[in-house]
C-alpha cells in the first residue's frame, strides 16, 4: 500500500483522538468516531500541506537569492543560519512586526482585501497541484483547468489593490498588470491545449503518468517554449516585471503597501513562481515519474517521487533566475506586441503540431505509442 | 485616463539624486516634462569666498560625488591661472591620470545605474565591482575613496606610492576585458537594443542650442572634446581618439561612453609609462606657504595679511565625465578667492529634459534619463 499524505494525516488524527478518548469517561468515547477522525484528518492534511508548501516557498526564495548572488559575482545572504538559509525567516519576522500604513485617501476594503485575496488564491493552488502520486488533495478530473482558472484570478486582485491605494504609480502598475496578464493568458492556455490534446486528459495525475517514458517537452517543444515565456509574464518576473518596474513606477502596484501586507505580496509572488515551476514540470517534464531505467532501489524509496519532482522544479526555477540575471526589462507596448503578435500564433502552431501528433498516434523521436490521444 | 502630471522625484528610484522630474502623461505617453532642480543647493560658490584657495578643494569633492577629482582639477586650473602659478610637469601628468581614473570611475558608476534602470541586475553589480578597483587605486595614492582633497594650487599633495604603476596597469588590463563583457550583456541583447534604439534623440543642432555637452553632444555626431580642442594639463602630449557616434539616441550615448572608457585606459597606460621614467617634484617651488597650509599658522595672521598675491582672474574649462565644466576664479589679492563661479554640464543637460522626453513613453524615462548621466551634486552645487 502506498503511503499518501491523507493516510498519514488520518493515522495521526486517529492516534490523537484515540489518546483523548482513552482518558475520557465512557460517555465521551464518541470523539474517536469515524466522522470526527475524518474531519480532523482533513484539517491536519491541509495544515501539513500548507506548512510544507510555505517552507518550500521560503527555501525557494533563499535559492533565488543565492543563485542570483552567484550570477552577480557575490554570495547572497550569508549570515543568518547556515549559508543564510534562515535569512528569509528573519525578513518575515521583521515585516510582521512593522506597522502597516494605509494612505488616508485609500479605500479601506480594497486596500485590505486585495493582498489577502491574492495570497489566499495563490495558496489554494498548492491544494490542487499534485507533487507526487497520493500527495495531492484528491483526484480531480479537471485539476489542470481548475489550477489555471485560479491562477488567473491574480490580475483582478492586483488591480483592486492598485486602484484602492489611490496612488498614480500604483494605478499605472495595476493597469499594466491587467493588460499584461490578459495578453499572456491566451498563449498560456493555448500551449496547455497542446498538452491536453496529446494526453487526452485534464487530470494532472493522468498527464504526468503518461509521461513515464517520454516527456511532452520533447515532442511539444514549441508549446514548452511558449508556456515558459507566458509563465514568466504571468509571474511578473524580469524581463516581464513591468507592473512593478521599480525604475519608473517606484514599486508599481504595491507602492503603498508596507509591513505584513507587503509580505503577503512578496510571498504570493513566490508562491506563484513555485506553482509556475510546478506546472512546467507537471505538463512538460514528466512530473514525479522516474524513467524506467532508474534502479528500483531509488524509485521505491519513500518520498522518492517528491524529491525527483522538487529537483526538476528547482532546475526550472533556476532557469527563471538565470533569465532574471541576464535580461533587461521590456517595455509595455513591446510586451503586448510580442504577446498578441508572436506568442499567440506560435501557440496556435503548437496546437496544430499537437493535433498532428495525435492524428498520427506517433511522436517524433519516440515512435508510435498506443493509447496516445486518450 | 485623462492627462495628468506626475512627480518623479524628489524621492524616486529613477532620479539618482535629489531632483524632481515633473512629467505630464497621457496614458503612458509623455506630453510635457519639467525638470525641477535645486534640492541639493549648498551654496558652494558662496562658501568658497570664505575659504583659503586650497580649502576650496574640499568643497569641490562634495560638489560632485562621483567625479570629485575632475572638479578639483577644474578649480585648481582656474586658481593657478588667477594666482599665476604653474605646476611641475610630473604633477600635470599625475593630474591627468587622476582625471582619467575619475572618468573611468564615473562612467562605470553611470553604467551601473543605467543598466539598473533597464532592469539588468547583474551588470549593475559588475559595474560597481569594477568601480571599486578604481576607488582602491584612488585610495592608494590619495588616502580617500571619494573625497580626495588631493590637488593643490601649484601641484598635487603627494607623489604616487611605490609600486603604484604596476597595480594600476593590472587594473587597466582587467577593465579592458570587462568592457567586452559589458558589451556582450548590453549590445548583444535584443531587448536592450529594443529598449534603447531611437530613444531620447537630440540632434547636434539642438545640443548646441541648448548647451548640451559631453557624451550627449558627441553621441549626436559632434567631435567636440575639450581635451583635444582646448588641451589642458598633459593632454596635448598624449595620444587618444575622440569617441563619437551619430544617432544621438540612448544607444549612441552608451557607445560613446564605452569608447571613452577604452580611450581612458589607453591614456592611463601612456601616462603610467611616462611616470615610470620621469621622477621629479610634484609641487611648484614658488608657492606661498600659506597657500599650502590649510589654516593660517597661529600668531602669523598679520604676516599673512601683508603677503598679498598679485591680482588676477582665472578661467578653466575641462572635459568632465558628464560634459564641459567651466570655472571662473577672481583673485583680488586676498588669501581667499574673491569670487568663484562654476558652469555645471549636468545642469544644462538636465534642463533640456523636455526636448528629449516628449513623445516617448513613461517606461522610456529611466533609460533616457539614465543615458544623460546625472550628478545632482554638481548640478545644484
Amino acid at each position: 500500500m502506498t503511503v499518501t499524505l491523507y493516510s498519514v494525516a488520518q493515522s495521526i488524527a486517529q492516534a490523537i483522538l484515540g489518546a483523548i478518548a482513552s482518558v475520557l469517561p465512557p460517555a465521551g468515547r464518541g470523539v474517536a468516531s469515524a466522522p470526527v477522525v475524518t474531519g480532523l484528518a482533513v484539517l491536519l492534511f491541509a495544515a501539513i500541506l500548507l506548512v510544507a508548501s510555505m517552507l518550500n516557498t521560503i527555501v525557494l526564495i533563499w535559492f533565488e537569492r543565492k543563485l542570483l548572488g552567484r550570477f552577480m559575482d557575490r554570495r547572497g545572504a550569508m549570515h543568518v543560519g547556515f549559508a543564510g538559509i534562515l535569512q528569509n525567516f528573519a525578513d518575515g519576522l521583521k515585516l510582521a512586526r512593522k506597522d502597516t500604513v494605509r494612505p488616508r485617501e485609500a479605500d479601506t476594503l480594497g486596500f485590505w482585501t486585495g493582498p489577502t485575496a491574492y495570497l489566499v488564491t495563490s495558496l489554494i493552488l498548492f491544494g490542487i497541484l499534485p507533487v507526487s502520486s497520493g500527495w495531492n488533495s484528491g483526484v480531480l478530473p479537471l485539476s489542470l483547468l481548475l489550477a489555471l482558472a485560479i491562477f488567473s484570478f491574480a490580475p483582478l486582485f492586483i488591480f483592486v489593490s492598485a486602484w484602492s491605494s489611490n496612488n498614480k504609480y500604483s494605478l499605472m502598475g495595476g493597469m499594466r498588470s491587467a493588460a499584461q496578464m490578459i495578453a499572456y493568458e491566451v498563449p498560456l492556455l493555448l500551449s496547455v491545449v497542446a498538452v491536453v490534446l496529446v494526453s487526452g486528459s485534464f487530470d494532472l495525475t493522468t498527464i504526468v503518468e503518461q509521461q513515464q517514458n517520454y516527456w511532452y517537452g520533447g515532442p511539444l517543444l514549441l508549446a514548452l517554449i511558449v508556456f515558459v515565456a507566458a509563465m514568466l509574464a504571468e509571474m511578473e518576473r524580469i524581463p516581464f516585471d513591468l507592473p512593478e518596474a521599480e525604475a519608473e513606477l517606484v514599486e508599481g502596484w504595491n507602492t503603498e503597501y508596507g509591513g505584513m501586507l507587503f509580505a503577503f505580496f512578496m510571498l504570493s509572488d513566490y508562491v506563484r513562481a513555485l506553482v509556475g515551476s510546478y506546472l512546467v514540470v507537471l505538463l512538460f517534464l514528466g512530473g514525479w515519474t522516474m524513467p524506467t531505467w532508474v534502479p528500483s532501489t531509488l524509485t521505491s524509496f519513500p518520498l522518492a517521487g517528491i524529491v525527483w519532482f522538487m529537483i526538476k522544479t528547482y532546475i526550472v526555477f533556476g532557469v527563471f533566475v538565470w533569465v532574471r540575471a541576464a535580461l533587461p526589462r521590456v517595455r509595455t507596448d513591446q510586451l503586448l506586441r510580442v504577446g498578441w503578435n508572436r506568442m499567440i500564433p506560435l501557440a496556435l502552431l503548437s496546437v496544430v503540431l499537437a493535433a498532428g501528433v495525435v492524428y498520427a498516434k506517433c511522436l517524433p523521436v519516440f515512435g508510435c505509442v498506443p493509447g496516445l490521444g486518450g | 485616463m485623462s492627462e495628468m502630471w506626475i512627480n518623479m522625484g524628489p524621492q524616486h528610484p529613477m532620479t539618482h539624486g535629489l531632483w524632481n522630474l515633473r512629467v505630464k502623461i497621457d496614458g503612458e505617453l509623455i506630453v510635457d516634462a519639467d525638470p525641477e532642480m535645486g534640492y541639493l543647493h549648498r551654496g558652494i560658490e558662496k562658501i568658497s569666498e570664505d575659504r583659503h584657495y586650497n580649502e576650496v578643494v574640499t568643497l569641490m569633492d562634495r560638489c560632485c560625488y562621483v567625479a570629485g577629482m575632475s572638479w578639483e582639477h577644474l578649480y585648481i586650473l582656474a586658481s593657478e591661472q588667477a594666482l599665476s602659478i604653474a605646476p611641475p610637469e610630473r604633477a600635470e601628468y599625475i593630474r591627468t591620470m587622476a582625471d582619467e581614473f575619475q572618468r573611468l570611475g564615473s562612467h562605470l558608476m553611470w553604467y551601473a545605474a543605467f543598466v539598473q534602470d533597464l532592469g539588468l541586475m547583474s551588470p549593475f553589480l559588475y559595474g560597481m565591482r569594477d568601480r571599486d578597483l578604481i576607488l582602491d587605486l584612488f585610495q592608494s595614492f590619495t588616502g580617500a575613496r571619494m573625497t580626495y582633497e588631493y590637488m593643490r594650487v601649484g601641484g598635487v599633495r603627494n607623489d604616487l606610492p611605490p609600486g603604484f604603476t604596476d597595480r594600476a596597469r593590472k587594473v587597466m588590463d582587467w577593465l579592458v576585458d570587462r568592457f567586452r563583457e559589458y558589451d556582450a550583456l548590453c549590445l548583444g541583447s535584443d531587448i536592450f537594443r529594443k529598449r534603447c534604439d531611437g530613444l531620447g534623440v537630440l540632434s547636434q543642432a539642438q545640443c548646441v542650442e541648448l548647451g548640451v555637452t559631453g557624451p550627449m553632444l558627441r553621441s549626436a555626431g559632434s567631435s567636440r572634446d575639450l581635451r583635444k580642442d582646448r588641451p589642458y594639463s598633459a593632454y596635448d602630449r598624449l595620444e587618444f581618439d575622440v569617441a563619437r557616434a551619430d544617432a544621438g539616441d540612448v544607444t549612441a550615448r552608451y557607445l560613446v561612453r564605452m569608447e571613452e572608457m577604452r580611450q581612458s585606459v589607453r591614456i592611463v597606460r601612456q601616462i603610467l609609462d611616462w611616470l615610470d621614467t620621469h621622477p621629479g617634484p610634484v609641487m611648484a617651488e614658488r608657492v606661498p606657504r600659506w597657500l599650502g597650509a590649510p589654516y593660517a599658522p597661529i600668531g602669523r595672521e598679520d604676516y599673512l595679511l601683508k603677503r598679498r598675491y598679485p591680482k588676477g582672474v582665472g578661467f578653466s574649462a575641462i572635459e568632465e565625465p558628464h560634459g564641459e565644466a567651466q570655472a571662473y576664479v577672481v583673485n583680488e589679492g586676498g588669501e581667499h578667492p574673491y569670487r568663484v563661479k562654476f558652469r555645471s554640464p549636468v545642469f544644462a543637460n538636465l534642463s533640456a529634459a523636455k526636448h528629449y522626453l516628449v513623445g516617448y513613453h513613461v517606461a522610456d524615462i529611466p533609460p533616457i534619463m539614465g543615458s544623460v548621466d546625472i550628478c545632482v551634486g554638481e548640478c545644484d552645487r
